[in-house]
């Protein structure tokens, strides 16, 4: 698979992040029809699907160095962005072995992974890394194994351990969540973490997802999109920096919400771990400004139809009430009514 | 995902160790102590789908190996594996599920067992010597076999005690004096686990440190028949086969996302019979009712469903 | 806020008929009436209050000067005790969920534990932003001990903190701060 990968940009301060064309029309755009709702919206994880972003089992884009960057300093500022429960060793390494192998296979030139037993080697070339170490021994890597190679994947992870018919979020690498705490959650079972969710609950929409997830098999990972809005193409939309990124919603106007204002999607994908059982949740987002998604016929028309129809519970828990019109209106000069197709393929292949 | 036999070992009369590798030579995917591996066994005029736990360390990509106990009567896929299995025969395999986990939580691991049920514990013995963990396990098995099963159990000593002759194992002392931080683990046959398992309850052992093998959750059962009235079609529903699957190979294009029973989207409307509902989606009012079902996952209680579809 | 499901429901406590030994603990200075059903069963109640006065006491009460004094012998007594025990916490929530992960770190897991919220309302909410837990907070906005956020209390709970969510009311309008009002006495 061939990645170009960008010189270091910001998702922070100037913001100098930038969707290039090609970036645009591989977003995994997440409305396949005009109004949204809660639904238990999950598929095999091939690869295959309505964008480029779904070729890879763990997908990297032109924004890897950057993003990887913004953990980084994350990570600095606050070391419990990242935290693993003692018993889940395991799957830490399940992590680690997961996505090197995947990694290495989907982007040769970028990664190599050599084995020699237990004996491995890993380089990463974007980020200028040569490690050798010993596979279950944790004393031969810079950090614990979940912390290393989380620190080099695009995207939020969390693990998620199986007993007494549940999910427990028992360690995760979090730094470019949407507004919800790792050191909070830590620990919780899956209708705990989920509990600010609203409407979902009443619709039984967790309980049929943890039965469908606490089935989930050995080699056949599944995915989900989620979706909000994000003031600048930010990554670190933490409650413990709200103080930071909170002012932000109210610099948006009918001038700059274009520019500014970002879909954010995460393409969220779920793996039953081999060694440990645990469940590995990848949450890789997207951010792509609104006058950079409009490019798109399709998406600006259905967008501005979601956003307009969108159930006022589900508008504010997403944050988004005091701009919503702002939004709906913008988007509304590139929507002529016309019908459009279901499906959220971009239909057209260049912009 | 294609097998090859690559050994076949007698450890006694009735129980032999089979080895099998990948028949394209790539490693296998790894396993978890516990897991167990479905294997599509030829017979004369059917295939049998047979559950086996892997007694191979977890870590071992370069085979799968299980244990396999002749039944009698003979008959079955065990049967086929004693008599007419042949190392360099390729047989069909389903990759590793456990149902059968190491709580990773406990400080303590107590395993019990009894003749074949030894088998998932030869999984969990090199992942909790290699974690250091705590554990005892004692197994129960018939004189005859006790020197095939010690051969089996390199390094018994503290933690490991077989029992080979009557009333050797102390089940309700042993229990007794466990500290809370212990879980137990109990496979073997019926009997067995329904001794050691009430003798738990007795003493107060809660349910979740309970740990015991079962095969639930299994796709198969009865043969049916379906008809779907709107394609004006009948499809035969075979014992190892979905109703979902069976719709599928008659060519149509039922609509299914999660194949689990989880999401609704295979849903289809029941005109006739009665369906055996294995579902998560519809509520309890609902599956009284009969009147919807999940092809993907649910099963009929009469001969014949008639769907609309 | 309300609506969150992350928030523990307390059902009334009965002695679990499969348990072999009952050791019930509480932060008040006397089981409130009706708090448990304990039939003819013998239980071990442990109270707050004063252990010089209740000396001559029966050997199934003991009462602990500070909860802190009770938690430590309570994390003793569970490293020594065999499998059957049942524990049972009557309090306040923050005190519930420290006597569950005490019990948690001893091996005790689910229907081995049992709590009931009994007494104040008052919170322990945890700050966000500097991590700071704030204890015995009656209000529905509380001034961060340590950070100085005025933290809104959101109703998600931690069992793991023991404690419940603060965020920072003002932080898209700095200084935009409601006035609290008492919501949990």
């Amino acid at each position: 698979m061939d990645l170009i990968v960008k010189p270091a940009e910001t998702f922070r301060g100037a913001f100098t992040a930038r969707n290039s064309d090609a970036a645009i029309l591989r977003f995994p755009f997440p409305f396949n029809e005009d109004g949204y709702m809660y639904a238990v919206n999950i598929e095999p994880h091939v690869q295959s699907g309505p964008t480029a972003a779904y070729d890879a089992v763990f997908d990297l884009d032109e924004h890897y160095v950057g993003e990887c960057e913004d953990r980084a300093m994350v990570l600095e500022e606050d070391p419990l962005r990242c935290q693993v429960l003692p018993h889940m060793l395991d799957a830490e390494w399940d992590t680690l072995e997961l996505l090197m192998e995947n990694l290495a296979r989907d982007y040769p030139a970028l990664f190599t992974l050599t084995k020699n037993g237990d004996a491995w080697r890993w380089v990463n070339k974007p980020l200028g890394l040569d490690q050798s170490f010993i596979f279950g021994k944790t004393e031969t890597l810079p950090y614990p194994p979940f912390e290393y190679i989380t620190r080099q994947v695009q995207g939020d992870f969390t693990l998620q351990d199986h007993r007494d018919d549940n999910l427990f979020m028992d360690g995760g690498m979090v730094t470019s969540q949407a507004d919800w705490s790792l050191n909070f959650d830590l620990g919780m079972s899956f209708h705990e973490w989920h509990g600010p969710v609203p409407l979902a609950h009443e619709l039984g929409v967790f309980d049929r997802a943890l039965q469908y997830l606490l089935r989930l098999q050995n080699g056949k990972p599944v995915r989900r999109l989620n979706w909000t809005l994000t003031v600048n193409p930010r990554l670190d939309t933490s409650p413990e920096n709200y103080p930071v990124w909170g002012p932000d919603r109210l610099t948006i106007t009918p001038d700059n919400v274009g520019e500014k204002m970002c879909l954010r999607v995460e393409l969220q994908t779920l793996t039953r771990l081999p060694r440990s059982n645990a469940i590995l949740f990848g949450i890789r987002g997207y951010l792509i400004r609104l006058e950079e998604l409009v490019r798109v016929k399709k998406w600006a028309a259905r967008l501005h139809r979601v956003l307009r129809d969108l159930p006022l519970e589900l508008a504010d828990y997403k944050g988004m009430l005091r701009y919503r019109q702002t939004i709906v209106d913008y988007l509304a000069t590139f929507d002529d009514g016309a019908v459009l197709n279901s499906g959220t393929a971009p239909e057209q292949d260049r912009l | 995902m294609r097998a090859r036999i690559a050994a076949i070992e007698a450890l006694s009369p009735a129980i032999k160790r089979i080895t099998l590798a990948a028949a394209d030579g790539t490693p296998l995917p790894t396993a978890s102590a516990g897991a167990h591996i479905m294997l599509a066994i030829p017979g004369p005029g059917r295939v049998w789908k047979n559950a086996y736990s892997l007694v191979s360390p977890p870590d071992a990509r370069d085979r799968y190996q299980i244990i396999v106990r002749r039944v009698e009567p003979s008959r079955g896929g065990s049967a086929w594996l004693h008599d007419h299995a042949a190392a360099g025969q390729e047989i069909e395999l389903a990759p590793p599920i456990n149902l059968f986990p190491i709580a990773r939580r406990a400080a303590k691991h107590l395993l019990l067992s009894a003749g074949i049920g030894l088998t998932p514990f030869l999984s969990y013995l090199p992942v909790l010597r290699g974690a250091g963990q705590k554990f005892e396990l004692h197994h129960c098995c018939r004189h005859a076999e006790a020197a095939a099963f010690t051969a089996l159990l390199p390094g018994t000593g503290e933690a490991i005690t077989l029992h080979s002759s009557r009333n050797t194992l102390d089940v309700l002392h042993l229990l007794a004096r466990q500290r809370l931080d212990t879980h137990l683990y109990v496979c073997g046959p019926d009997p067995f686990m329904v001794a050691v398992l009430g003798a738990a309850r007795d003493l107060g052992w809660p349910e979740a440190k309970l740990h015991f093998e079962s095969f639930g959750g299994a796709t198969g059962g009865a043969p049916f028949t379906a008809h779907l009235k709107r394609s004006g079609i009948t499809v035969a529903v075979a014992a190892d086969q979905s109703l979902l699957e069976a719709i599928e190979a008659a060519g149509l294009q039922p609509p299914c996302l999660c194949r689990g029973g989880a999401c609704g989207e295979c849903a289809l409307p029941v005109l006739g019979g009665v369906p055996e509902h294995r579902d998560h989606v519809l509520s309890p009012a609902e599956h009284a009712a009969g009147d919807i079902m999940m092809t993907c996952v649910s099963r009929a209680k009469t001969p014949e469903l008639v769907l609309d579809f | 806020m309300s609506g969150i499901k992350s928030r523990p429901l307390y059902a009334p406590l009965h002695l679990d008929p499969a348990g072999r030994t009952h050791l019930i603990v509480s932060d008040l200075q006397e089981l409130p009436e009706g708090a448990i059903e304990t039939g003819a069963a013998e239980v071990e109640l442990w109270l707050n209050g004063n252990p010089i006065a209740e000396a001559a006491a029966t050997g199934t009460l003991r009462k602990f000067r500070a909860t802190a004094d009770l938690k430590t012998n309570l994390s003793h007594r569970l490293q020594r005790a065999p499998v059957g025990l049942r524990l049972y916490a009557v309090g306040t929530e923050a005190f519930l969920w420290d006597i569950n992960n005490i019990a948690a770190a001893a091996g005790l897991g689910p229907g081995e534990i049992f709590l009931a919220q009994a007494g104040s309302l008052r919170r322990r909410v945890y700050c966000t932003h500097c991590k700071t837990m704030n204890e015995d907070v009656t209000t529905s906005i509380v001034t961060c001990s340590a950070c100085g956020a005025s933290l809104f209390v959101r109703d998600h709970f931690s069992r793991r903190l023991a404690a419940f969510m603060g965020v920072a009311v003002d932080a898209e309008v700095p200084g935009e701060v409601p006035t609290p009002e008492v919501l949990y006495p």
